[in-house]
């Protein structure tokens, strides 16, 4: 592939849409001219990276094998893994109830208990956003996002905790793993096998 | 009963004993709802775990050590147990600490699992599994206490997790942390340790959070907690362990115990269900299966139970009521306990949801044994989709906008592939379990899927996918069952299950409650055949329009823009011998049940050219444009359109009345031939429809010399229909109230405009609280159709009055049926179960005493 230059702006906008997966809405004149290079597609009201924009991004976040602050990064991932597990099964059981039936909601006690539940999950997040932010900037803002949509989960829209379509929880929660996953250079599957190691060595 | 005030009923109660507090008259209010578990436990005859209770009037004062001491000290008489001491195979005895409130409540504080450890040390003597687990079961109580009895910040604590992750090391500098940042050290005495670990609870049910929760759920917020303290034995020894057992199995809904165990102890409230199977326990299972029994008659309901086993043998510890069973265990569960004579049959029909019934009958694929499993692995998310296959995100969202339906196939899928899955049908992938992207995301938005197929492998620059001999491109259709997780090459049909034993029971008990007789609405044999399987007692509607289609378009499109007499009468006469096929297929489908026939409804220009390549000649061109309708739906339409062609229905009940011929002198079938006219305003309308099918009815009579007994009717659909209803009985036998047009034309809606545009605007606004076309509306249209029920009564009162379309399947509108009068509702096939039961439960309703047919 062809070395590509891009702006800051460039690379910040080519950025966060490779994290978020896609982003919906009118192209802007940076993201038009990402799509012009290559390395973003445009369809529609939607815009998603192509293979070369996904690779550029990963290229440019991946952190050395030799960084310093490498080794204190994987040392929080590893505690951050049993944690994103927690956060999937209470999204999974957001969605279905143990006995596999559809959760239409209308059980309040079910989804309070969910709630608070989530609550034991951000809480034990915090610590460790702290400390992923103090070696990668760049994820200074989950906190906060986090946090906005907990709010909004507590206004009354129960869609602010799983739904795809908005930056739910759940959404947010995928950002941030998304974006550690670029920069520790690790792939979904790997991260997956080394979650699966962690969790079941936490509870033997 | 749900006091004013949950203030405390009694004063100072003492410390109960699990077991003991009935026997002492106390109830919920004091014991809460664990207390009362146990109390439900101690009655089935096996022990109950060694504990007590410290009733709400007493929770208060138990933050004092002198009171723990005490409730300590009676603990060790109950148990025989040494606190702290050490038991003979080794184990070392602790103390849980847990909390409940009168009603059943989430947000309650989490169980304290080991106090009572001396000075914190974790002791050497424990085994290397026994004492991690204790590390970890050790920090999540003490961290608890210094968070909300002693005050430190919980960032402060989340750090020092991560920085010691052995917990072991983490001990002495939290005791300095809390020293640094707390109110207090952390206590090292055990009767200080159970005081703050009360403290700490109390402190977190009037925290925000557990307020929140309360809020949530509607629950007062002084809703009081009782807290209860038992023993806990670390150990690790294999004779030792802990489990739980559940009644019914989730899949079959019968009653099948079935759970895990594992040794060692339990480190938190929460069940574990990775464990040994139940049939391996050292006493065996039966005698759990003789308790699960018991209580499930007892609670009529299913139940889960928490049992520790030791030396001394099983011990009950936990019950839990499944609140919300699924359709399938509600069914089953229901039909059970009318067996055993718990209930009433009546009862269990009346305790089963009508939705439940619409779970069961969840959409698969049907199975011939023909088709060929491509691969298999975990239903993800319910359901069945067919589609087309897709190896990525783009290629999905582009097939999906050239009109094709999609099946998305990945290795696994990222929150980048979001687009692809929002544009496929269903989805599959080979990587990640039922928490994974793929799962998740599928869930939430409703798509089926099957995940971590694991035998299946893609090749993206090939467009290909293998699994095992299997090779299909990107394109080939696949069919996939989200339920089972089995996926499919090509195209299956998807339908639905026929009801298992148990709802097949339930809806037998449901026919001899209600009054309402159900039937189908189906227009061929296929349909036909489910509706009976499903118990429809007759036809309701078969509408003919479908048979106007196809092939059969350009006889009907000659009726109505020929200029020739004789190419008229060709065509109709072509038209009656179709007609007589279509309707022996159905007929023959249906014994002696009644089968009511809609003559030809559909609005004209649905069988006009709808462009200039499709016109024959000059003429129909002519004709075409002379025949141009502004509003078609309320144009000529209906019988209307019969008495502008008057061809029409002859030809149509030619057909029906030779059929009816064929299958009665071949001996098939001998049905009753109920014959309906739609979209009648005019009751002369009706008469003059009535003359052109005598006639008929004569000359097949003649012809073949049979008797051909038939009645006939109309469609109530129009607001003067209803309001003419009198007149319309003078002639009709029957009325069929349709009330898809009936509720357009009384509220002057259009279907489909205000569904789409304005529905949601007015639910939200509160001025409609359902879609009129999914619930009947009982007020206006019900009203109208009150009126238009006793102006027939009153000239005809063996009239037959029923009601078809989708209403027939909705349970509020079949109540609002039974509430009327009418004598029948016609549902869709799949839909009659559940309008059984519905029928059954607006009888029960209306008239609570009723019951027997």
């Amino acid at each position: 592939m062809a070395e590509v230059t891009l702006t800051d702006e460039q690379s910040e906008a080519l950025t966060a849409l490779v994290v978020r997966g896609m982003a919906r809405g009118e192209a802007s004149a940076v993201q038009q001219s990402l799509a012009d290079a290559g390395l973003i597609l445009v369809k529609g009201p939607i815009m998603m990276p192509t293979p070369a924009g996904t690779e550029h991004v990963g290229t440019m976040m991946r952190l050395a094998d030799d960084a310093p602050e490498r080794e204190r990064i994987m040392a929080t991932f590893h505690r951050f893994l049993p944690v994103n597990r927690q956060l999937r099964d209470l999204c999974t059981a957001w969605q279905v109830r143990p006995d596999g039936s559809v959760n239409d909601h209308s059980d309040e006690n079910y989804d309070a208990d969910i709630r608070d539940r989530l609550d034991d999950i951000d809480d034990a997040v915090g610590p460790l956003l702290k400390r992923f932010s103090e070696d990668i900037p760049s994820m200074d803002g989950y906190r906060a996002r986090l946090t906005e949509s907990l709010e909004k989960l507590d206004d009354g829209d129960d869609a602010w905790l799983a739904s795809p379509l908005i930056d739910s929880y759940h959404t947010v929660w995928m950002h941030l793993h998304q974006h550690l996953l670029l920069t520790i250079g690790m792939s979904r599957k790997e991260d997956e096998e080394l979650e699966e190691r962690l969790v079941a060595g936490g509870s033997a | 009963m749900t006091p004013t005030s949950w203030a405390s009923p009694i004063d100072d109660v003492g410390l109960v004993p699990f077991g003991k507090g009935f026997e002492r008259g106390l109830d919920s209010r004091s014991l809460c709802t664990r207390g009362v578990q146990l109390e439900t436990l101690a009655g089935v005859g096996l022990p109950v775990g060694a504990g007590l209770t410290i009733p709400v009037p007493n929770v208060p004062g138990f933050t004092s050590p002198d009171r723990a001491k005490a409730a300590m000290n009676l603990l060790e008489r109950i148990s025989g147990r040494e606190i702290s001491g050490t038991t003979e195979t080794g184990g070392l005895v602790l103390l849980r600490l847990s909390a409940s409130a009168p009603v059943d409540a989430a947000g309650l504080p989490p169980d304290l699992v080991c106090l009572g450890l001396k000075r914190s040390v974790i002791p050497e003597g424990l085994g290397a599994s026994a004492r991690a687990d204790l590390g970890a079961a050790w920090w999540k109580s003490a961290a608890f206490i210094a968070e909300y009895a002693l005050g430190v910040p919980s960032d402060e604590l989340g750090s020092l997790d991560i920085d010691y992750p052995d917990p072991v090391k983490r001990v002495e500098p939290f005791k300095r942390l809390c020293e640094e940042k707390g109110t207090a050290p952390f206590p090292t005495k055990r009767s200080q340790q159970v005081a703050a670990g009360a403290k700490a609870m109390m402190e977190r049910w009037n925290s925000p959070r557990a307020a929140r929760a309360r809020k949530k759920q509607n629950l007062p917020q002084d809703l009081p907690l009782a807290l209860h303290l038992e023993t806990v034995v670390v150990t690790e020894h294999d004779d030792e362990g802990y489990g739980f057992a559940i009644s019914r199995d989730m899949d079959s809904g019968s009653f099948a115990p079935n759970g895990a165990f594992r040794h060692g102890f339990r480190m938190s409230g929460e069940r574990d269900a990775e464990g040994h199977p139940l049939d391996g326990l050292p006493e065996g299972v039966e005698m759990l299966t003789g308790v699960l029994a018991e209580l499930e008659g007892r609670l009529k309901s299913a139940v889960t139970v928490d049992f520790e086993y030791g030396p001394d043998g099983l011990a009950l510890i936990g019950l839990e009521e499944l609140r919300r069973p699924n359709a399938r265990v509600a069914t089953s569960l229901a039909v059970d306990l009318a067996i055993r004579g718990i209930i009433e049959e009546e009862e269990a029909v009346g305790t089963t949801d009508p939705i439940h019934v619409v779970e069961l009958l969840h959409p698969q694929p049907k199975l011939t044994g023909e088709e060929r499993p491509l691969v298999s692995g975990l239903g993800a998310s319910p359901g069945a989709a067919v589609g087309q296959i897709a190896l990525d995100s783009e290629t999905a969202v582009e097939m999906t906008e050239a009109g094709q339906h999609v099946i998305l196939v990945m290795s696994e899928t990222t929150p980048g592939d979001l687009p692809g899955m929002m544009a496929a049908t269903g989805i599959l992938t080979a990587n990640g379990g039922s928490a994974s992207h793929a799962a998740v995301v599928a869930r939430g938005m409703g798509r089926p899927a099957i995940c971590g197929a694991s035998a299946l492998r893609i090749d993206p620059e090939a467009r290909t996918l293998s699994a095992g001999e299997h090779v299909l491109n990107e394109g080939d259709l696949v069919s996939i069952d989200g339920a089972t997780g089995i996926a499919y090459i090509g195209e299956l049909l998807i339908e639905r299950p026929t009801p298992s034993p148990s709802l097949t029971t339930l809806l037998s008990w449901a026919d001899d409650t209600r009054r309402l007789k159900v039937r189908a609405n189906a227009d061929n044999g296929v349909d036909a055949s489910t509706a009976i399987d499903n118990g429809a007692e007759g036809i309701g509607l078969c509408r003919t329009e479908h048979m106007f289609m196809g092939d059969r378009l350009p006889f009907v499109r000659a009726v109505i823009l020929s200029h020739d007499h004789e190419a008229e009468e060709r065509a109709l006469k072509e038209l009656a011998v179709a007609q007589r096929e279509d309707f022996r297929e159905l007929l023959a489908a249906m014994g002696d049940r009644p089968v009511t026939v809609r003559l030809l409804d559909a609005p004209m220009h649905e069988f006009l050219p709808s462009s200039a390549d499709e016109l024959e000649d000059e003429h129909q061109a002519r004709m075409l444009e002379h025949l141009h309708e502004e509003n078609p739906m309320l144009g000529v339409r209906g019988v209307r359109l019969a008495l502008m062609h008057e061809g029409l229905y002859p030809a149509q009940v030619e057909g029906l009345f030779n059929a009816w011929v064929d299958v009665v002198s071949a001996g098939e079938a001998h049905p009753k031939l109920e014959v309906m006219i739609p979209l009648v305003s005019i009751p002369d309308e009706l008469v003059m429809s009535l003359r052109l099918i005598r006639r008929v009815n004569q000359e097949v009579s003649s012809r073949t010399g049979m008797i051909i007994p038939f009645s006939i009717g109309t469609m109530v659909e129009t607001p003067r229909a209803a309001l003419m209803a009198d007149r319309l009985a003078q002639w009709a036998e029957f009325l069929s109230f349709g009330t898809n047009d009936l509720t357009q034309l009384t509220y002057g809606f259009s279907r489909d405009d205000v569904e789409r545009r304005m529905l949601g605007t007015y639910l939200e606004k509160g001025l409609l609280t359902a879609s009129p076309f999914a619930e009947l509306d009982a007020e206006g249209v019900g009203s109208l159709m009150e009126f238009a029920v006793a102006k027939a009564r009153s000239v005809r009162p063996d009239i037959k009055l029923g009601i078809c379309g989708e209403h027939g399947g909705d349970p509020a509108s079949i109540a609002t049926c039974e509430r009327i009068g009418l004598d029948y509702v016609s549902a869709s096939p799949s839909r009659i179960p559940v309008a059984r039961l519905a029928a059954a439960h607006a009888r029960t309703r209306l008239h609570p005493s009723a019951s027997g047919a």
